[in-house]
């Protein structure tokens, strides 16, 4: 019996689970999926989640962990990320592309190819799991891909590979394009170049005798997968006209289009209702911004600030409209902070929970193996010390695929991009 | 009375709306800008967004909106053919010298407070344009100063014909700034017009790849196997719509000379240019101007802010006009937007322009140069009822706009702005 097992391993060819069995006992869990369970047992088996309840009996051959006292939750899964890239130029609203920098405007690229796996697995000692890591930079920086945060290698993270094709509606300095209208001008010759290119091989190689060989494009190919449904579009949205930007230029091509950042969903609920995708929304609410080269300059310091309050408040309004949307770190450097500040802002804590777990699932569409605590689902588990996002809320342990894995106990990370501020606090209380 | 019967009929036919009641502005006198004149102690009646009936002797139906004109002045609503106002991002796309690809109706900022601001100067519709980066910049949208819609495409003048920019001299050539990255082609007036003339030839080549490919799907018949289409190309597709007369031409321009230039390339290549922007020398080259068919759209009296504006006179409205050009006074400003009654006024006393033609530059010239003459302009039966009402004649220096109206929509109201204010509690830097 035992020495079959290696036998069954390969044969399966899982891609790292663990073959462990683990049992973790006596804690408050948090399914998502369904009601909050208080004492209860969750069982990971070879790297999938094999039972959840609060009378489910310890397998013999587990390993048991005293839960007590911890609340337990599916693994947060950050649906717009950039762990594991290098760092970047300021994105998202222009800016120069870094040295380091992809071509700005070369949707075949893929992030895959840059992600630097121990950087990547940082990620988890905040309780992400999963993440779909999206290149940052440019207006078509490349192909985001979809990682779950167990493995020794780069590729063996993979769980979706590419996973989507990103426009930022953002602009270059001194290329084309360098203004919002060529931004979208660009965008709408990219997906024509695309339909021409396919029409050109379709009519060759239905019948290549007398036609001269067309010219390969990477680029064009990749925005193929998108016309013909294979890829999502995810566009980034930082102003509230570019949600109907997006949504215009989806329209247009036929293409389906997810929306990311949309600090400003919340003031048009019904458009967003209508079109009825959920959204990444953003929890990086005051991302680093680009000069403006606006007609007569940008935002002043009460306007900025404003904007900032809006998009905290953002997805309490989300929720309350009946929105569905996963709240992503768009790039920021602390999500937890930003998870509890849209909760101070109001978002109900079962309702942000949701939002980075099964909501974000459902977003990515892959809710039917992750995103909540059911059996069958892959063993991602983050057990917190106390409520999660919770400021002096600790992540105990961390479980991808059924593999542990155990933050160190160190002080808070560096401060997010200008959060959280003082005075803060109070809000929590209420 | 059988012509207000006639109009509102016409007017009312298509709405399937419960009927809203009629507005009437009355006692007021009326700047029609139309061959009526101006008309004492008159009534506009608007019903639908339509004006249905201007005039003394106007019956006000029972159950009409009545707005106390007593004193006041009705305009057509002032019409800026040259903005760049509710621009989001840069108003330039500036990395090539043609990029008739990019438009503005993508980039339209229904909440910039300047739409409601401009509105207070009694404007209804703007001409908001590229900028002048480039010899073919991007194309133009018409738009209504619907202040208050949420959707951007809600402010798009719908029965507006399409425009482009175009820009000739100093700033396409950029010879007047130090512009960052290196140097672009073309840098001089002459390499300016052979990127035109380039540029349409290749459209022109596009054009003809399109025929023949038509030709070809003809040939092929229902049954056979098509030919593959030809890459479609937005830039040079505008380019052809141009040619085509589907995509009116506004062209900044400074000198006599390339202007001159301008009108050959357009009549050598086959295309209209509609206006010429800013256009100061136009004085020296009205005939051409208006034999070419080209309104003209300038400033009252700016000069001198750069090289190529130093030969600019304040008469230069006048002169062009009195060659036949249709002329217009435009802003390009946020600011002087608000107060272009008072450009026109500045043409009564230079060059002794008639009250009525001056009138004229702001409301009927620009609606003919961005082709909207049919629905707004002047004060007449069955036109689209956007309106200025002022406390005074709009060339009076006490005049105020103390309602504006689009579409017959009251848009802005002076009082209920200053009742707004007051009510307000006061801002947190005044303690």
């Amino acid at each position: 019996m035992r020495s079959a097992l290696p036998w069954l391993l390969l044969a399966l060819a899982p891609a790292a689970a663990a073959s462990e069995v683990i049992a973790l006992v006596g804690g408050r869990v948090l399914p998502v999926s369904g009601p909050a369970l208080d004492k209860a047992t969750v069982v990971l088996r070879d790297g999938v989640i094999a039972a959840v309840g609060a009378d489910v009996a310890v397998p013999k051959d587990a390993r048991v962990i005293d839960a007590a006292g911890w609340t337990l939750t599916p693994g947060l899964i950050d649906a717009f990320s950039g762990i594991g890239l290098p760092a970047r130029a300021p994105a998202g609203g222009g800016g120069a592309s870094a040295s380091t920098a992809p071509d700005p405007l070369a949707a075949e690229q893929d992030a895959l190819d840059r992600i630097k796996l121990a950087d990547a697995l940082k990620a988890r000692d905040g309780g992400v799991t999963t993440a779909l890591v999206v290149p940052a930079e440019g207006i078509a920086g490349g192909r985001s891909v979809l990682l779950n945060l167990a493995g020794e290698t780069t590729e063996a993270l993979v769980w979706r590979q590419p996973a989507a094709l990103h426009l930022h509606l953002s602009t270059l300095r001194r290329q084309y394009p360098a203004s919002l209208m060529g931004t979208m001008a660009w965008a709408r010759q990219a997906l024509l170049d695309a339909r021409h290119a396919q029409a050109e091989w379709l009519a060759y190689e239905r019948n290549p005798k007398g036609r001269p060989r067309p010219a390969y494009d990477a680029g064009a190919l990749a925005w193929q997968d998108v016309l013909a449904g294979r890829l999502p579009l995810v566009i980034t949205c930082t102003r509230l006209n570019d949600i109907r930007r997006a949504l215009a230029l989806g329209e247009e091509f036929g293409v389906k289009v997810v929306l990311a950042g949309a600090a400003q969903a919340s003031e048009v609920v019904d458009l967003l209702k209508k079109a009825g995708r959920p959204l990444l929304v953003t929890t990086n609410y005051d991302p680093p911004k680009a000069p403006s080269f606006g007609f007569g300059g940008g935002p002043d310091e009460g306007t900025e600030k404003a904007q900032i309050e809006a998009a905290e408040h953002n997805p309490a309004k989300l929720h309350a409209a009946g929105v569905p949307f996963a709240l992503v770190s768009a790039h920021g450097r602390d999500f937890t902070a930003g998870i509890r500040r849209a909760i101070e802002r109001g978002l109900p804590q079962d309702a942000a929970l949701r939002a980075v777990t099964l909501g974000a699932a459902e977003a990515l569409g892959i809710a039917d193996r992750t995103g909540s605590l059911e059996p069958g689902k892959a063993a991602n588990l983050v057990a917190w010390s106390g409520q999660p996002f919770a400021k002096d809320t600790k992540v105990k342990l961390v479980f991808v695929d059924g593999h542990r894995h155990e933050p160190e106990d160190k002080p808070a990370g560096p401060p997010a991009e200008g959060r959280p501020r003082a005075g803060a606090s109070e809000e929590v209380a209420r | 009375m059988n012509r207000l019967l006639l109009c509102a009929a016409l007017v009312a036919a298509p709405s399937t709306l419960a009927a809203e009641p009629p507005t009437a502005i009355v006692g007021a006198t009326i700047l029609t800008v139309s061959p009526a004149g101006n008309i004492e102690q008159g009534t506009v009646l608007i019903q639908d967004g339509r004006i249905v009936a201007v005039g003394a002797d106007v019956k006000v139906p029972a159950g009409a909106r009545v707005i106390d004109g007593a004193g006041r002045f009705v305009m057509p609503g002032i019409i800026d053919a040259h903005s760049h106002t509710a621009i989001e991002d840069n108003v330039n796309e500036c990395t090539d010298s043609v990029t008739a690809q990019v438009r503005i109706t993508d980039v339209i900022d229904q909440q910039d407070v300047n739409i409601y601001r401009q509105l207070a100067g009694g404007v209804t519709a703007v001409n908001v344009l590229h900028g002048s980066c480039n010899a073919i910049g991007g194309q133009n949208a018409v738009l209504k100063l619907r202040w208050g819609v949420t959707d951007p495409a809600q402010l798009v003048f719908a029965e507006a014909p399409r425009g482009i920019k175009f820009a000739l001299g100093e700033n396409p050539k950029r010879a007047n700034f130090s512009a960052p990255g290196p140097r672009r082609y073309p840098a001089t007036r002459m390499g300016v017009a052979e990127v035109i003339r380039e540029a349409f030839l290749e459209a022109k080549a596009y054009r003809r790849e399109w025929q023949e490919h038509e030709k070809k799907v003809k040939a092929a018949g229902p049954k056979g196997v098509p030919p593959v289409a030809p890459r479609r190309d937005l830039k040079l597709e505008t380019l052809v719509d141009i040619l085509d007369g589907k995509v009116m031409v506004h062209a900044h321009s400074y000198r006599s000379d390339e202007i001159v230039v301008l009108i050959a390339l357009a009549e050598e290549l086959g295309f209209k240019v509609r206006t010429f922007q800013h256009v100061l020398e136009g004085y020296k080259v009205a005939a051409e101007i208006a034999k070419h068919g080209a309104g003209a759209s300038t400033f009252s009296d700016w000069w001198a802010y750069k090289l190529e504006a130093h030969d600019a006179i304040p008469y230069n409205a006048a002169v062009m006009a009195s060659k036949g050009v249709n002329v217009s006074l435009n802003s390009d400003s946020n600011e002087l937007a608000r107060r272009l009654y008072w450009e026109a006024a500045k043409v009564v006393r230079y060059g002794s322009v008639s009250e009525q033609e001056a009138l004229k530059m702001i409301t009927w010239n620009p609606a003919w140069q961005l082709g909207v003459e049919r629905w707004v302009g002047s004060i007449e039966a069955g036109k689209q009822a956007d309106l200025a009402v002022f406390s005074a004649h709009p060339f009076s220096p006490d005049a105020r706009v103390e309602l504006t109206l689009v579409d017959g929509v009251v848009r802005f109201d002076r009082a209920k702005d200053t009742a707004a204010r007051n009510a307000a509690p006061a801002a947190g830097g005044a303690k």
